[in-house]
C-alpha cells in the first residue's frame, strides 16, 4: 500500500511540474487559469496522500478539507474578474 | 430578496418547517463531524450555531422561478431520487471518461470539437443549474453558456459526447429528479 | 502471499489504481489537446473523476471512522465544486470572445503541434 501511495504521489508530482510548464507558459490567461486548477486540485490530494504516509490522516485531512473549500471559491473568483461585468 | 415575507411566504414551494429542521439537522451533523466533542459545552455551541445559521441563511437559499409566482428552496429534493442520481451520474461518468481518455491517448487525436445549442425550459430553476452542473461533469461535454430564457451553448469534444447531449436522456433524467414538465429542442444552425 | 491481504485493502487499491490511469489520462490530455476548450475536458472531467475514485480508495482503506466521514465530504465538496471552476472558467473565455478551435480549421495532420496557434479558429462561432 505505501508503494502505491508513492507512485501516486510521484504521479501528481509530475502532474503539478507539468502544470507549472503550462501555468508560465500557456498561450492565453484561461490556460494559465486551467494549469492552476489543476494544481490546486492535485495538492488536495497530495495532502492527503502524505497524511495517510505519516500514519496520522486525522490532521491532514482538515487541512485538505479548508484548501478544498477555498481552491473552488478561488478559482471562480478570478475568472469572475477576467470575465469582466458581462459574467 | 426585495419582496421577502418572511417563512409565511405563500410562494415557498414545499413546507418552511420540514425545511428548517431538516437544515439545522445537517448543519449540527456537520459540526460533530468537524469537532468529534461531545462535551454538554461544545454540543450546545453547536446547537445554537446551526439554528443561527438557518435562520440567517433560509432566505438566501430561496430560488424564485421565472415570473416570481413560487420560491423553491435550494435543497429541496427527495434525498432518494437525488442518491439514484448521483449514482447514475458516476456511471455515466465512468463510461463517458473511459471514451474521451481513448480518444485522447490514441497516436493520432480522434476529437471533433463542435458547439451544440438546445433549449430546455422547466419552471424550476435549480433544474436548470443541476443539468448544467452535470453536462459539465461528463466528459466531452463543457457547458460554456446559459441565458435566462433557457439556452444552453455547450461544447463537445467527441462525436459520441455530442450524440449523447442530443439524445436527451440526461435532460430526461433531470426531469424526473424534479418531478416537473419539461420542454426539449435542439437548435441547429448558427455554426 | 495474496490470502494474507485483507479483502479491504484490495478494494482500495483496486479503486485508487483506477484513479491513478484518469490522473494519468487528463495529465496526456492537458498536454496534447489543440485548444483551450479542449484542455477543459481534460482537466476539469479526467482530473475529477481521478480524484474521486482516489478519495473513494482512501475512504475504503481507513474504514470507519471520522476521517473517511471527512474525506467522503471533500468528495462531495470536489463533485460540486469542480463542475462549478471549469464552467465559470469557460464561460468567462466565451464572454471574452475566444475562438473556438474546431476540425474545419486545420488539416487534420497538424493536430498535435497546433499547440500555440490553438486561436486560429473561425470567429463567426460568435455573435
Amino acid at each position: 500500500m505505501r508503494i502505491l501511495f508513492l507512485v501516486l504521489m510521484g504521479v501528481l508530482l509530475a502532474t503539478i511540474g507539468l502544470m507549472l510548464q503550462r501555468v508560465f507558459q500557456g498561450p492565453t490567461i484561461f490556460d494559465r487559469m486551467n494549469g492552476l486548477g489543476v494544481i490546486t486540485a492535485d495538492t488536495i490530494l497530495l495532502i492527503v496522500l502524505f497524511g495517510f504516509l505519516d500514519n496520522q490522516p486525522g490532521m491532514y485531512v482538515d487541512l485538505a478539507m479548508a484548501y478544498a473549500m477555498m481552491g473552488c471559491l478561488g478559482s471562480v473568483v478570478l475568472a469572475k474578474y477576467l470575465g469582466g461585468k458581462k459574467l | 430578496m426585495d419582496n421577502y415575507e418572511g417563512i409565511r411566504d405563500k410562494r415557498i414551494v414545499g413546507s418552511p418547517a420540514v425545511h428548517l429542521l431538516s437544515m439545522a439537522v445537517l448543519l449540527f451533523a456537520f459540526w460533530m463531524l468537524l469537532s468529534g466533542n461531545t462535551q454538554p459545552k461544545f454540543l450546545t455551541y453547536g446547537v445554537l450555531t446551526a439554528i443561527i445559521a438557518t435562520w440567517v441563511s433560509y432566505p438566501l437559499l430561496l430560488v424564485p422561478n421565472g415570473n416570481d409566482t413560487k420560491r423553491y428552496f435550494v435543497f429541496g429534493v427527495n434525498p432518494a431520487k437525488m442518491v439514484m442520481y448521483i449514482v447514475w451520474l458516476f456511471w455515466q461518468l465512468v463510461l463517458a471518461n473511459i471514451d474521451v481518455i481513448r480518444a485522447t491517448v490514441r497516436p493520432e487525436i480522434e476529437i471533433d470539437p463542435c458547439v451544440v445549442r438546445f433549449r430546455y425550459q422547466t419552471d424550476n430553476p435549480l433544474a436548470r443549474v443541476v443539468l448544467a452542473n452535470s453536462i459539465t461533469l461528463t466528459p466531452g461535454t463543457v457547458t460554456m453558456n446559459v441565458t435566462e430564457d433557457g439556452m444552453y451553448e455547450v461544447h463537445a469534444l467527441t462525436v459520441g459526447a455530442a450524440d449523447g447531449l442530443r439524445s436527451g436522456d440526461m435532460q430526461r433524467k433531470v426531469a424526473w429528479l424534479y418531478g416537473e414538465p419539461y420542454e426539449f429542442t435542439i437548435l441547429e444552425g448558427k455554426d | 502471499m495474496i490470502a494474507c491481504v485483507p479483502l479491504q485493502e484490495i478494494i482500495a487499491a483496486l479503486l485508487m489504481g483506477l484513479g491513478l490511469i484518469f490522473l494519468v489520462g487528463s495529465m496526456v490530455g492537458m498536454l496534447r489537446l489543440p485548444d483551450f476548450y479542449s484542455r477543459v475536458h481534460a482537466s476539469g472531467n479526467s482530473e475529477t473523476l481521478g480524484t474521486l475514485l482516489v478519495f473513494l480508495g482512501l475512504a475504503v482503506y481507513n474504514g470507519v471512522s471520522i476521517t473517511s466521514a471527512k474525506l467522503l465530504i471533500i468528495l462531495m465538496f470536489i463533485f460540486v465544486g469542480n463542475p462549478i471552476g471549469s464552467h465559470i472558467l469557460t464561460k468567462a473565455a466565451y464572454k471574452t470572445g475566444h475562438p473556438v478551435w474546431t476540425k474545419k480549421t486545420l488539416p487534420a495532420d497538424m493536430l498535435p503541434d497546433s499547440n500555440i496557434e490553438g486561436g486560429e479558429a473561425d470567429a463567426n462561432l460568435h455573435h
